[in-house]
């Protein structure tokens, strides 16, 4: 090596070829090597080497690098736990090569959707069930047999005030007047099946008449008698489906109804009387039916 | 897991130098063995990223880590490479006659374009001993070997390349 200043030594050569002096530096390094021409020479062959190195393996850099090089460190970043760090060349090696990315991709995409589909289908086939369960459970308990004997039974009473309503009022009320008493009982044993007309006239009721109507289950007979002031009460009796006990008296839009049961019917006496002059003449009728029934007419 | 597209774009980048560095680091040596070297180096790296070893502040620090690994895994395969045939260039026999370590450093820094710094971070070495081991390298490859290099460590000849420290 030949003799520096003391301010310029080797490295300071090697820093000007390597390009790391700062502009100042390098100046002063460049005024050196003029007056040095050994030391030009030496830095000369260093970037010579630079050049023949350059030259020798540049035209590696130039190609187009394979493609599992190109996506080596995204393949290991985001699937594989890395490789056998031995130096081996281990990129034919079983497992080392995951599957493409995409193919991957598109199985977890596939599971996912059908992991997705089965749970929405469960969940819809649950709300269904329960949707049924609820409705076929409500449907069941809204149908108990109970309510139906009440609505037979409370059919009679409403079936007779609706009655009462219709004919009590009417510029005909009855079908065959008292004068056609025979007749009327005829068409009431054929229809009904019950033709013993109760005589109330001591309770100052005289019969006015009967007629056959429609029923809660079939034909129905239906009295109707006056009082002298002009006001009327009706006695309506059917064949009696069900054996319920009857209710007690029933109150409503200015008339009493009372029910009671007799020889397989139901009796309903109806009218604006007062529920103790109802409930007398319903004891009247009551006891002259239950008597006729005990001694049959001939 | 989201990986950072930027580093491994990065990655992908600096693989047409890693692979320039990685047949010069061997000498001359098979392309498929370079190639290797450098898929062994790169997947080192992406999976480090992905176990989270590695945190690279940017580009540049993630093609840093790249070299590193290249480096370190061409030092375990160093004593295994073949001498250079007689096609290649005299430079080349000149870089398969030097230690490993010169000749990485000579090659990082004259063909890779490192600084002084990154070349110290990648060898793993002081900046002292990476200003040596240029030095020394340069001086090897010019034919002119200092008196002290004799003192200091024994090398193979550089007139006879085939002759290498197995052990």
């Amino acid at each position: 090596m030949t003799s520096l200043p003391t301010y310029i030594d080797e490295t300071d050569l090697h820093a000007l070829v390597d390009g790391e002096l700062d502009p100042d530096h390098r100046r002063r390094v460049e005024d050196h090597l003029l007056i040095n021409p050994a030391d030009a020479m030496l830095v000369e062959t260093w970037r010579r080497q630079n050049a023949a190195l350059r030259a020798a393996f540049e035209p590696i850099a130039l190609e187009t690098p394979p493609l599992s090089l190109r996506t080596a460190a995204t393949r290991a970043a985001t699937q594989t736990p890395g490789p056998i760090e031995t130096g081996a060349t281990h990129w034919g090696r079983p497992g080392a090569t995951p599957r493409p990315r995409r193919i991957e991709d598109l199985r977890v995409r596939q599971r996912r959707q059908a992991m997705l589909i089965s749970a929405l289908l469960l969940v819809s086939g649950l709300a269904l069930a329960g949707l049924a369960a609820f409705v076929f459970a409500s449907g069941r308990s809204a149908a108990p047999p109970g309510p139906v004997v009440g609505a037979f039974t409370q059919g009679y009473v409403s079936r007779a005030g609706l009655t009462y309503a219709t004919y009590t009022v009417d510029a005909h009320p009855v079908e065959f007047d008292a004068a056609r008493r025979d007749e009327l009982a005829d068409r009431l044993k054929t229809r009904v099946g019950f033709s013993r007309i109760p005589d109330l006239s001591t309770l100052n009721l005289h019969l006015l008449g009967g007629r056959i109507v429609p029923g809660a289950s079939g034909p129905a007979g239906f009295l109707i008698y006056e009082r002298a002031d002009g006001g009327r009460i009706g006695l309506y009796f059917e064949r009696a489906v069900f054996a319920v006990a009857p209710p007690a008296p029933k109150g409503g839009f200015g008339v009493t109804a009372i029910e009671w049961r007799a020889a397989d019917f139901a009796f309903v006496l109806v009218g604006p009387l007062p529920p103790d002059a109802m409930q007398e003449a319903a004891e009247r009728a009551a006891a002259q039916v239950a008597a006729q029934v005990a001694a049959p007419t001939p | 897991m989201r990986l950072n597209s930027e580093i491994l774009a990065a990655l992908s980048e600096a693989t047409p130098g890693l692979r320039r560095y990685a047949r010069a680091i061997g000498a001359g040596a098979a392309a498929a063995v370079a190639d290797g070297l450098v898929q062994s180096a790169l997947q080192s790296v992406g999976a480090r990223l992905y176990a989270r070893e590695l945190r690279p502040a940017g580009p540049e620090e993630a093609r840093l880590e790249s070299y590193i690994a290249l480096t370190a895994l061409a030092a375990r395969k160093s004593l295994d490479a073949p001498p250079p045939g007689p096609r290649h260039p005299p430079i080349v026999h000149g870089l398969a006659a030097l230690p490993f370590e010169e000749r990485a450093v000579l090659l990082l820094i004259s063909l890779e374009g490192f600084g002084y710094d990154a070349v110290a971070r990648i060898v793993g070495a002081p900046r002292d001993n990476v200003m040596e081991w240029l030095r020394r390298a340069r001086r090897s490859l010019s034919g002119d070997v200092p008196a002290t290099q004799s003192a200091d460590t024994p090398r193979p000849h550089p007139q006879a390349p085939h002759l290498r420290i197995v052990k």
